[in-house]
Formats: C-alpha cells, structure tokens, sequence
C-alpha cells in the first residue's frame, strides 16, 4: 500500500542511561529514513534475537531529534530489562513511527498534563514538540509513581512550566496516587487549565476520568496495551468504545494510542 | 535459473503461486498494514483473516498473552464482515500487487451459504481457506472442524458453490486423529489442506484469581507449537493426495524447511512477522535458491 510509513529498521543504541533505580532512558541513532513522529506515536523493538521473549516491545516516543530517537524503560520484565541494559553499539530492530491517533497540539491553551510511570515519555515528547512549534500555554506536569525508585529525576523539569510529583509510598512528593494530586491541586486551584492530556495505567485514567472529568474541556489519553503486531493487523490490543450507543473495538496501536478518555467503556475493559 | 524457479512454483487445484511462502491468516490481517514491513508482492500470497458474512466485533476483554515462546490469542474473528471485505479490502489488497488467499468461516449453515454464493460473485477470488477450525468463537469454528462428517458437508457445500475456486480446508491440531479430517476434506473435494490451526490453551491470572481470557480458552501459536504442527503435517501429508500447506510455530528458515521434508508442499508463517517480519521472503529466496527440500 501506497503511503504505509509503517517500517521496519536497523538502530544503534548510542547511550543507554539509568535515571532511577527502576528506570532509564535508551538513546538511538534515528535511522535514516525514519519519519517525523508526533506526541503519543511509539516504536516497538525486538529485544533479543531469540524467540524469549517473543513479541516486540512497544515505547512510547520520548523524544526525536534530528539525529537521536530516545526511549523511557522501566524494567519489568526480561524484555525491558533486556533493552534497559542494551550497551551503546548494540543494533536493535525497531517498527515505527506506529499509532494513527496523536495528541493535538494545545494550540495556545493551557493544559494538565498527566502521567502514570512511564506514562511521562510520551508527555515529555509533547511538551518538547509544542514549544519546538512555538505553542505558549502553560504545560504543567503531574507525575504519579509508586515510589522515588520509579520517579526519575528532574531531567525533564525544563520541559513544563511546573512539575508536581505524587508517590503511592510518599517517599517523593505529594504522598498517594497522581489522581488525588490533581484533584488537590484543582481544589486549591493551584493548577487552572482547559485541557487534560494523561498516560498511565488503565486504572489511572479511568480514575481521572470518573474524579476530574467534569473539570476539563477535553481529556485524551495515549494508552498503554499488550500488543502484538503494532499496526492495526491482528486486532489484538483492542479497547472497548462507545460510539452511537453501541460498543465498538479499536487497535489501540492504529485506532490510537490517544483516545478521547470519555468515548473508553471502562467497564467492558479487564 | 528457469528449473530452479519452476521448482518453487506452487499449485492448489487451479490457483497458481509465484512461490509456496504464505502469510497465515489472522497475524498479518488483510495483509495490507504490512505493506511497510514486508514486500508482500514477493510472496506466494497472503490468508486474509478469517471473513465472516456479516462484521464481527470480536471478542472482549483481554486478547493476547506472551508464553513461552509463544502466544495465546482470544481474537474471536473481528473482521469487517463480506460486504467491505470484498468492497474495500480486496481491491486495495489486489492493488497493491498481493496474491490474495480468502479465508472464510461462519457461525451457522445459513451464514454459511450465504457466505459462499456472495463470494462466488467475486471473479477476482481463485482461491479459498476455509477455516473449519477457530477455537476463539462460539459458534461454527472447532464445532465443525473437529467432525469429520461436518467438514464433509462444509467442504462439499463450498465445492458446488464455489466451482472453479481451489478450495483449502484449515484444519484443528486439537483432535485425536487429524488423518481423518484431512481425508475427509480431499474426499469432499477439497484441493488442498492447510495445517495447523492454533492449539487450545489457557492462562490464569493468579492475582486476579480467574482466567486471563473472557472465553476461558484460547489459541495457542508461536515457536512453542511447532512440534505439534510438524507432526499434524506429517500425518496430514501421508493421508491425503492433495497439497498440504503446512503452518504452525515456523520462526526461522530451517523451520520451514522442516516442514518440506514432513510432507508440505507449501507454508504458512503466522506469529512470527510480529517479530521477524522478513523471515516470510527470506524463507522464499532460500527455496529460490535451493530448491525444495525433498520430502523424507
């Protein structure tokens, strides 16, 4: 097909660096010819040459320069694990840019920008993006993780206008989970803005959904899924949706990753 | 050279293949989102996914799970149903220079008949797998294709309405003899057999206490089914006169190669483009190359 930028290439890992205990963040060369991408696209890379494990790994973009793609890993299993730890020189196969669906540029407005762990790759490369484009809203940042081991370091403060930190064990930050943040926050009216961008577990968004969604203008979420072919073919990381009073299910890795949060029929969703 | 070349070309009844690498149906869709990946024109042809006559939605709930060295899937057959099949997607899909094997199926006889005289109008479809055996719905799939008197009665019904159209019978790992199967489908007339279908499996999530799948059961394929596809083949092959293409768990040249020398005459790759997308026409420049391995 005629336009299917959906390609497979050849990268080599130039720094691969821990930012927490838990975390790191993995630099590539971006391939040559690898296209543009836009905030909430991801890549998906095979980790090992063998078939342990099998399926190609999907990241969020975190970032994609000219010259570097850069990744956000949080070991959780052998397979990031194995890409956590790839040595700069390391060639790996990488599919991308995949995802239909982006987030849309504030254009201006301010917006709440909400992320769940590694959910912050994709927030980091929108806030990058938009200013790369001149956007002026505010961006303000509210980063959930379930301690100071999964919450990296200020590297991407410069990146948003302000920087709220929330730990379900309190050892960073605000103490308990990123929805009660962002509802505090509101309530003091620390935070004011018309838009809500999230990522996180499915778990969050629902939860931002049904506690602050009658506070935003709009709320889009790039979701996280287990995938399989990474571009629309085997219909396997579908999300339920309601659409006309009907149920309908969309790949979240071609449909989205970003969907509006109010169309998800969370509870046809385990 | 014209001698090697002639030794890849591959045949089911009267439909004609450039080379016998096919993508299976369910992993690669309608072909088409793969376009990027793999040259599918290079191809011996792609399985479409399964179509059904009217859309289906597919399953809910969780639909993958990574096991070892493979891959349970609860897709459930989500298709966009006969109308924009033949609609949109085949003309896209011919379009795009790709040798289209229909993958058919159907909940009930009815549906069934229907399915067959629409795509009976379809001069473009040479060629049809019928999948006889989908563990992931409730009705139609494994009901029919664990029976060999019910797939007697698919295949002969497919036969008359569909004259002309080489037809391949898919068929189930998960039967005692699947022999009989495949003899039940070349006495019906079927022109060729593809095997194997995904095996039955299941995962719980211990967390949760339940299973991980809606449906319970799910289909098993990746890497880890290989020995029993092989073995299916293996016996297919010796059963029936008619081609076998042989698909289940292949991740390598080798493995398909394997295959040739149990009996197939053609094969499949599924799970593994998820991973290896270049593995299908790397597996088809080794035949060019050598020729076909000869069967042991």
């Amino acid at each position: 097909m005629k336009g299917n930028t959906k390609r497979s290439y050849k990268a080599r890992v130039i720094s691969s660096e821990r930012i927490s205990p838990s975390c790191g963040v993995v630099v590539f060369e971006r391939p040559e010819g690898f296209p543009d991408a836009l905030p909430g696209q991801f890549v998906s890379v095979r980790v090992s040459d063998s078939t342990v494990p099998l399926l190609r790994r999907p990241y969020s973009i975190m970032d994609l320069t000219g010259l570097e793609l850069a990744l956000l890993v949080k070991v959780a299993g052998r397979g990031s694990a194995m890409l956590a730890s790839a040595g700069p020189g390391e060639v790996m196969d990488l599919a991308g840019p995949l995802g239909g669906a982006s987030f849309d540029d504030p254009g201006g407005d301010d917006a709440v920008l909400v992320a769940g762990g590694t959910g912050l790759a994709p927030m980091i490369f929108s806030a990058r993006t938009w200013k790369r484009r001149g956007s002026r809203g505010r961006l303000y940042l509210v980063h959930g993780a379930a301690s100071r081991d999964e919450s990296p370091d200020s590297f991407f403060e410069a990146d948003f206008d302000k920087v709220f930190r929330a730990t379900m064990d309190g050892s960073a930050g605000f103490s308990g989970d990123v929805v009660a943040l962002l509802a505090k926050l509101l309530d003091e009216g620390r935070i004011s803005a018309p838009l809500l961008y999230s990522c996180g577990p499915a778990g969050m968004v629902r939860a931002l959904v049904e506690r602050t969604g009658d506070r935003f203008k709009s709320h889009h979420t790039s979701l996280e899924a287990v995938m399989a072919c990474g571009v629309g073919a085997c219909r396997g990381c579908t999300v339920p949706l309601r659409e006309g009073g009907r149920i309908v299910f969309k790949a979240v890795c071609d449909d989205g990753t970003v969907f509006r949060a109010s169309d998800i029929a969370w509870e046809e969703w385990w | 050279m014209v001698t090697e070349e002639k030794k890849s070309v591959f045949r089911v009844g009267n439909a004609a293949f450039i080379n016998p690498v096919l993508l299976a149906s369910g992993p690669a869709g309608y072909g088409l989102e793969y376009s990027g990946m793999i040259r599918l024109a290079r191809l011996g042809g792609v399985v479409t996914k399964t179509i059904s006559l009217k859309p289906r939605a597919g399953n809910p709930g969780v639909r993958l799970r990574e096991t070892g060295s493979g891959l349970l899937n609860s897709v459930g057959l989500e298709n966009v149903g006969a109308a924009r099949f033949f609609g949109e997607k085949l003309p896209a899909i011919l379009e795009a220079g790709i040798r289209p094997v229909v993958s058919l199926a159907a909940e009930d006889w009815d549906d069934y008949t229907q399915l067959l005289d629409e795509t009976s109008c379809h001069r473009d479809v040479d060629v049809v797998e019928l999948n006889l055996s989908c563990p992931n719905v409730e009705r139609g799939g494994l009901a029919v294709g664990t029976d060999p008197a019910k797939v007697d009665s698919y295949v002969k019904e497919a036969r008359s309405r569909l004259p002309g159209v080489a037809l391949l019978a898919k068929l189930t790992p998960n039967v005692q003899d699947i022999a009989s199967l495949a003899a039940a489908a070349e006495g019906a007339g079927a022109d060729g057999i593809t095997a194997i279908n995904t095996v039955i499996g299941m995962d719980i999530d211990i967390g949760k206490r339940r299973p991980v799948f809606r449906m319970v059961r799910a289909g098993l394929s990746g890497p880890a089914i290989l020995p029993v596809a092989l073995e299916a083949v293996w016996r297919a092959a010796r059963a029936v006169k008619i081609p076998v293409m042989g698909a289940g768990g292949i991740s390598s040249v080798g493995d398909a190669m394997k295959f040739f020398m149990a009996g197939a005459a053609a094969v499949q790759v599924g799970t593994a483009i998820f991973y290896d997308p270049g593995l299908p026409e790397r597996i088809a420049e080794e035949l060019e190359r050598s020729g076909l391995p000869a069967r042991i």
